[in-house]
């Protein structure tokens, strides 16, 4: 940085202009969505070289995962994308439950379903409020959160809390719904198309709107394949790849929904893809509602799931041979083992696809877990995205992929 | 520029849709709260403030010392301490502390008592101006519980301390049959 620094000196020492000059915007700019520093090269208004620097909310997650039971380890995942905890947290479930080979209800996986797709939907909400709000637009804004606060609303109504949510659990989730989380939930899904028209009245033909958007940050489909795009800012460049469609879990290989794809590969683009996934979102969770009448009574815990206390350290085998189903017994109380081994599984989460790398050494904790975080990836892609843009149009990039900066720093 | 471009370009149509909508939702029912005055009703089982059960028939806390929450606390932030009684030989609770700040409100803690002692109850309006206002210990516990019992309908019950939908043989024996307060 030798060189920056001399020329940050001469511009300020004597009256010379003709050379880049260099701007920080961030770590506490609100356009950034979090603390996000980016570290500009500026030519005039143009923007030569664009360098995020990330870190500002490192709290050492995949660390801390080592030093943390399984069940308790579910908890951190709340707090990666704290817009859709709901959608981490299953992911997390599924990575675990994929090692110890354990069969979730039909009834949890059905209310998982639910739980993800009301967290896409408050995620696009907030995404989009934040975004118009970015751009210029107030009045969205105060309509996005009006909609999520009722999704929030039912997040409360199902397990008691509104952000961190920590609904699922290893094994199914921590609690049914009654009848009245259902008949709100129905009411939303009633509205909530509704709704939708009003904030496209706002925005969509809106001409301050198109030309903020339109044609900002063209990525072709290839180019988006290339910098590792996932989720929405793929598919607004045209390439199909959605994780539901591709690699079903869950339920989803039964659920009729599409696919939202645009082919500008702009910032509208984008945004067209997240209005599109929001009205599948909401089919979705309308169509669980009618499957889960289906399974009125059933348990929402696997029998062979582990408890919420699980043991830490190495468990002891004892002498007796391993129950085939329920795992081993320690003075007399079946413990289910996390096997030896390790797994990866991804799923499709609001801002792309959230991996979860996980390595167990047969004990009560991971050796180690790693998260393929959709942010991270989408940060490193704004470089290329913005490079003789203005500086404006990079708070309408940095909004377009969508980026949580805890999901990011870990 | 077709006729129809010219006339949405002078007469900002779009712009007067939006404004039409904005104008229409003046009559509409508003969604806000005035705050301090007005609340909104929790829906139960809300995770806030904790507090320790003050059993009805004794008037003491409930808790038998197990240190199953301490154990299952993510955040570490339960701390207690037992003693023998030197004559029944049973288990005295000498110490049981919260530190609120620490926790994370998973509900861990309440899902996994045996005999339903600890609860996070449904209060949410607390704060303190130092950090041991906000360090609970025993009688501060038994404290909030009250504080919060007298604004609940009798006998309440946690949706926690017996998750709906759970098995019952996945529960602690004394949960399965366990009533409310």
């Amino acid at each position: 940085m030798a060189p920056t620094l001399e020329i940050i000196k001469k511009q300020q020492t004597e009256d010379i202009w003709d050379e880049p000059y260099f701007v920080n915007m961030g770590p506490q700019h609100p356009a950034t969505h979090g603390v996000l520093r980016l570290f500009l090269e500026l030519n005039g208004e143009t923007i030569v070289r664009c360098d995020p620097r990330i870190g500002y909310l490192h709290r050492g997650v995949e660390k801390l995962s080592e030093f943390r039971t399984y069940a308790q380890d579910m908890l951190l995942t709340d707090r990666l994308d704290y817009i859709a905890s709901a959608a981490n947290n299953v992911g997390y479930c599924l990575a675990v439950e994929k090692l110890m080979g354990l069969e979730v209800p039909r009834r949890a996986q059905i209310l998982r379903v639910i739980a993800c797709e009301m967290a896409r939907i408050a995620s696009h909400l907030l995404w989009l409020a934040t975004h118009a709000l970015d751009i210029g637009a107030m009045t969205v804004f105060l309509y996005c959160f009006r909609d999520r606060e009722w999704l929030l609303d039912i997040f409360e109504m199902m397990c008691g809390a509104r952000l961190t949510v920590s609904y699922p659990r290893i094994g199914g989730v921590r609690m049914d719904v009654t009848p009245e989380i259902i008949d709100e939930l129905y009411k939303f899904t009633e509205e909530f198309p509704k709704r939708i028209p009003e904030y496209e009245t706002l925005i969509d033909v809106n001409r301050i709107w198109l030309k903020r958007t339109k044609g900002i940050a063209v990525v072709s489909g290839q180019e988006a394949v290339n910098l590792g795009l996932t989720g929405p800012s793929l598919r607004g460049s045209g390439v199909p790849y959605d994780l539901r469609r591709s690699v079903p879990y869950l339920i989803y290989d039964e659920l009729d929904f599409e696919v939202a794809v645009e082919f500008e590969g702009d910032v509208y683009a984008r945004y067209r893809v997240r209005m599109k996934e929001m009205r599948e979102a909401n089919k979705i969770i309308r169509q669980c509602l009618d499957k889960l009448s289906g399974t009125e009574g059933e348990p929402v815990l696997a029998e062979n799931a582990p408890d919420l206390l699980m043991p830490f350290g190495k468990i002891k085998r004892p002498q007796a041979a391993p129950h085939p189903k329920k795992g081993y017994v320690v003075r007399g109380v079946e413990l289910p083992v996390v096997p030896e081994g390790e797994v990866y599984v991804a799923t499709e989460v609001p801002k792309g696809e959230l991996g979860f790398y996980i390595v167990s050494d047969g004990t009560g904790h991971p050796w180690r877990m790693r998260i393929r975080a959709p942010s991270f990836v989408h940060i490193s892609a704004i470089p290329a995205m913005c490079e003789g843009q203005m500086v404006a149009d990079l708070i309408a990039v940095i909004g377009s992929v969508d980026i949580v900066l805890g999901e990011c720093d870990r | 520029m077709s006729q129809q471009g010219i006339f949405t370009r002078v007469f900002l149509l779009e712009i007067l849709k939006g404004l039409s909508l904005t104008f229409r939702k003046l009559f509409a029912k508003p969604v806000t709260v005035q705050y301090p005055e007005q609340k909104k009703p929790l829906a139960p089982g809300f995770r806030g403030r904790h507090a320790l059960v003050r059993d009805p028939e004794t008037g003491k806390d409930r808790c038998i010392g197990c240190y199953r929450c301490a154990q299952v606390c993510p955040a570490q932030c339960i701390f207690i301490e037992t003693e023998r009684d030197p004559e029944t030989r049973k288990r005295i609770v000498k110490r049981y502390e919260i530190d609120a700040l620490r926790c994370i409100f998973c509900g861990y803690c309440e899902e996994v008592c045996p005999v339903n002692a600890i609860v996070l109850t449904e209060f949410y309006e607390y704060s303190g101006y130092s950090r041991q206002d906000l360090y609970f210990n025993k009688e501060k516990l038994l404290q909030n519980w009250d504080e919060f019992i007298v604004t609940q309908k009798r006998p309440y019950f946690n949706p926690f301390w017996r998750p709906r939908g759970i098995p019952v043989e996945k529960l602690p024996a004394p949960k399965r049959k366990a009533e409310g307060v």
